[in-house]
């Protein structure tokens, strides 16, 4: 007995097809490409920074402008100015990596680096 | 036949869908309101308003430790530690069961610690609080506290002076002078209880975090079907122009990690930095290293031995570590080179 006819085989084969294509596009359209960093400000999104430019540069935002954040050509992000007392966020240093975080305490303003690629990040970073 | 065919296609198509269904994803939300720190909670579940309902509940719980552990600020109808501080050597004030709870924890690790970590050296912290403050403010005449007025708060930091009365919930500071700072065990402590509340309510996976103080509940449910993997916690580099911004990651399942440095909370006098963890003995920023980590159950001891270790030569540090069951620790070193607690490289992610 034969176990399928030809037409069954084809059909599955495109459908099969199909789905791999869906997934490729999927994962390639519809997904986030690279770091980014999100600074949050009062628990509030307010910008989203792409760090994969490769150029310095550096900005305020209006919510507080005394806060300088610095984006570097190697893909990291700094706090590098801020009217705060004790500079933690200074001294934080450059995040590069999902999972690491800056934040200003007085200031209620922080940032965290998103990579949706990075699949082997730590869940968190500490020190 | 062709019955067979299509119900293998419709598995085929079903699968993938039932399992996108089934595997949790990962949600994580910060808060920066709490305990003057970063709080970061992470875990996997099925829905985000499942995660948000989860850590909203979480940061109620701990904003209630925030609020009684708090040596700064006076909240409406709570007494906390700042009340007791403002009642030393006039009057016992009647605290919450969780305040007395960590202060009996606190004298206990000040016992075992030989006095590393002290909870009543309020007074002399405050002084390098204060110029730490005005070094920032004004760099240029940055300044560090007279060795005479230090030792003249060291006076007022001995912890007999703390009279607990259990059954009568109060705590009475009998030195007028004296004030509590519970900073180098409250996080750690609070998170331990918060953990343990969730804990006891159900929750099988999660990681939180209250600045640095990582306590993770269970193990990682990423799996879908059921598998678990430990979580993987990144310590990172005390050393910031080097280009691996982590040292290594260290996998944990019901576990605390703790770590304490220097390189973040400092000022600088003459070009040399001086940080914020103070050694009870010297009066002074301890040198002995530059960052300690440690690892055990309770998040609370983790927090206190990683002060009190970081307080201590590394030698002797070592030696105390090893001498409590499941307790590890790492320390970096101002030379860079780091140092491990007979099984600590047992957590080290390969």
């Amino acid at each position: 007995m034969k176990l399928a006819k030809k037409t069954d085989i084809i059909i599955i084969a495109l459908i099969i097809l199909f789905g791999i294509a869906f997934w490729f596009l999927y994962n390639n359209i519809f997904s986030t490409k690279g770091a980014v960093a999100e600074i949050y400000c009062k628990s509030e999104l307010v910008r989203t920074v792409d760090l994969t430019e490769g150029k310095e540069y550096s900005f305020s935002i209006p919510e507080e402008p005394d806060v300088v954040f610095t984006v570097y050509a190697d893909g990291s992000i700094a706090f590098t100015e801020s009217d705060c007392p004790d500079k933690v966020c200074i001294n934080t240093g450059r995040l590069y990596r999902t999972g690491q975080i800056a934040a200003c305490l007085p200031n209620q303003i922080y940032i965290k680096i998103v990579n949706p690629d990075e699949s082997e990040a730590p869940d968190l970073i500490i020190g | 036949m062709k019955k067979i065919l299509l119900f293998i296609l419709c598995i085929i198509l079903l699968l993938p869908a039932g399992c996108a269904g089934n595997s949790p994803k990962r949600y994580q939300a910060e808060f920066l309101t709490l305990f003057d720190t970063v709080t970061r909670i992470v875990g996997y579940s099925d829905s985000k308003e499942e995660f948000t309902e989860l850590s909203q509940s979480i940061y109620d719980e701990l904003e209630i430790y925030h609020q009684l552990y708090d040596i700064y600020n006076d909240y409406d109808g709570v007494n906390n530690i700042k009340t007791i501080n403002d009642n030393a050597g006039k009057s016992p004030t009647i605290v919450d069961s969780r305040i007395i709870d960590l202060l009996l924890f606190a004298k206990t690790q000040y016992i075992k610690t030989n006095g590393k970590v002290n909870v009543a050296f309020g007074a002399v912290l405050k002084i390098w609080h204060d110029y730490r403050e005005q070094g920032i403010d004004d760099p240029e005449n940055a300044a560090l506290p007279q060795m005479t007025e230090l030792e003249a708060a060291a006076e007022h930091c001995n912890i007999d002076d703390v009279v607990i009365d259990e059954d009568a919930s109060t705590v009475y500071l009998s030195d007028p002078m004296m004030r509590l700072d519970v900073g180098a065990v409250a996080k750690g402590y609070a998170t331990e209880q918060v953990a343990k509340h969730f804990e006891a309510k159900g929750v099988t996976s999660l990681l939180i975090s209250v600045g640095g103080n990582v306590r993770a509940i269970g193990s990682k449910a990423d799996g879908g079907n059921g598998n678990t993997n430990p979580w993987v916690i990144g310590i990172q580099n005390p050393d910031k122009i080097n280009e691996n911004t982590e040292l290594f990651s260290v996998e944990i399942s019901e576990l605390s990690v703790v770590t304490s440095g220097s390189y973040e909370r400092y000022y600088t006098v003459d070009g040399k930095q001086y940080h914020h963890i103070i050694d009870p003995e010297t009066l002074m920023p301890a040198e002995y290293c530059t960052a300690v980590s440690v690892i055990c159950r309770d998040s609370g001891l983790a927090d206190a031995f990683s002060t009190a270790t970081f307080n201590m030569p590394v030698d002797k540090a070592k030696a105390f570590i090893n001498s409590i069951d499941g307790v590890e620790a790492m320390w970096v070193l101002p030379d860079r080179s780091i140092e491990y607690s007979a099984n600590f490289e047992n957590y080290k992610q390969n």
